[in-house]
């Protein structure tokens, strides 16, 4: 357990990452890489790209584009989306109504995937999980953390999701219905979770900060945090 | 494979006895992300499909419990572009081959069967 | 933070057209015993369980199709269906009222 869940884009916001040179040779090789030896399946994927490359089929700037949308867009648009909504609540009904349909609305162009939005009430927690293998919102969170592709969390969140749920600390009473959500064909979900008290008068951006991966996913709520000084941060 | 009452296939693991979910997120390594990218990359171009990309790792039978996520997805990718003719697995060895050599590694490689704390 | 723009014809959704669609919202529907090989997106789980329709999603390609190279032709209809979760696992140890939502196609439904 940890006071607050570890979010692994918390620290990270559009506009504040490395700079990185955008004049790319289309044709040169990636050469970054991680520490240490390289395991088969990292140079099975490296050569399987390289290949591809020689053909003409793909082009490496055009992965490497592709790595910068899923690090520096995704991740941070399903916030925008749920702030958003906390704000306007004509917005939040056809949220609600058509997810994918509001978010183009909104700007934001989901690609292939289509979004049902549920919303938690003071009566219905929702959570999400994909069973059979790992569906997500990308295109609105991101890649899926390594929990939610874990064996562990697929196999039980469907049966026991309120232990699930206490896990990553959330205890929910007997009297909130809590409805499981399992991705399993071409729908994908994201959770709308309560606007919690003291947010009153935030901007969206504000709001956008505690709508954390994890409430959109559903194994958390929103935290408001209290500085030291005891005013809302 | 075929799944009966009794039986399941390899990803069809809702309701199975598991043990306590890590709930840290661990994120991903480059290579990982790099992986990513390219199977979206190929779904965006039309040249992989995600449900043939999920298939092929359902047939991975015993072997997909046994793999990690982006093992089994690179896995996947291979069988599916060697089944659409785009690459051929002796091009893919010999590719392999390469890009060892490159990261300087010996030729023996350690077992891609990793132990891992949370698949 | 962008402002919301009006398009001009709403194409995107996230939903389709389901003509002929055989069940509607609040029909009680079971899912077949039915174990077939291949590829298939109706969870072991679930199979035989009595739900509720919760929503008609659309008409799509079928996956079970896709997943070989075929083109998924003639499209499926696709639902969202809800069950109890004290009727789907009989060692349930939540809220009687707690509940556990999935898509299914209608292929894989029959009237309870």
């Amino acid at each position: 357990m940890h006071d607050y869940p570890y979010d692994f884009y918390a620290n990270r916001r559009p506009g504040h990452h490395h700079d990185h040179q955008h004049d790319h040779d289309p044709h040169a090789p990636i050469v970054e890489r991680d520490e240490g030896p390289p395991s088969e399946y990292e140079v099975m994927s490296r050569a399987m790209q390289e290949l591809l490359e020689a053909k003409g089929i793909i082009t490496a700037d055009e992965v490497r584009q592709r790595m910068e949308i899923f690090e520096e867009e995704f991740p941070y648009r399903g916030a925008k989306v749920v702030a958003h909504a906390w704000t306007d609540p004509h917005f939040r009904r056809r949220l609600l109504a058509d997810g994918k349909a509001a978010v183009a609305e909104f700007g934001i162009g989901m690609e292939a995937e289509r979004l049902i939005a549920v919303e938690n009430t003071p009566e219905v927690h929702n959570v999400i999980v994909c069973t059979l293998c790992s569906c997500y919102p990308r295109s609105l969170l991101g890649m899926p953390p390594t929990w939610y592709k874990s064996t562990n969390y697929r196999a039980r969140a469907v049966f026991e999701p309120r232990a699930v749920l206490r896990e990553f600390g959330t205890e929910l009473p007997e009297s909130v219905t809590v409805r499981v959500h399992d991705s399993n064909a071409d729908m994908r979900y994201i959770v709308m979770p309560m606007r919690p008290a003291g947010t009153e008068g935030w901007s969206e951006d504000r709001l956008a900060e505690i709508l954390t991966r994890d409430t959109l996913v559903g194994v958390t709520v929103p935290r408001v945090r209290q500085d030291p000084g005891g005013s809302p941060e | 494979m075929a799944s009966t009452h009794d039986e399941r296939g390899a990803a069809d693991i809702g309701g199975t006895p598991a043990g306590p979910v890590d709930t840290v997120d661990h994120g991903m390594k480059f290579w990982e992300r790099q992986a990513n990218a390219l199977r979206s990359l190929l779904g965006r171009k039309g040249i992989t499909r995600t449900d043939e990309l999920r298939r092929a790792a359902e047939d991975l039978g015993e072997r997909y419990a046994q793999l990690a996520y982006f093992e089994r997805t690179t896995t996947a990718l291979r069988i599916n572009l060697v089944e659409k003719g785009l690459i051929t697995e002796s091009e893919l060895i010999a590719k392999m081959a390469e890009v060892r050599a490159r990261f300087d590694m010996p030729s023996e490689m350690e077992s891609p069967i990793e132990q891992r704390g949370q698949r | 933070m962008p402002a919301a723009k009006q398009t001009p014809a709403a194409t995107v959704s996230t939903y389709t057209p389901a003509p002929g669609h055989r069940y509607t919202v609040g029909d009680r529907v079971s899912v077949k015993r039915s174990y077939p090989p291949g590829h298939r997106r109706t969870p072991h789980y679930i199979k035989g369980k009595i739900g509720m329709i919760e929503r008609v999603c659309g008409t799509f390609a079928n996956p079970e199709e896709l997943a070989y190279g075929f083109d998924g032709e003639p499209k499926r209809i696709l639902y969202r269906v809800q069950f109890a979760q004290s009727t789907v696992w009989p060692d349930y140890r939540g809220a009687a009222r707690d509940v556990i939502e999935m898509e299914i196609y209608e292929h894989w439904l029959e009237p309870a």
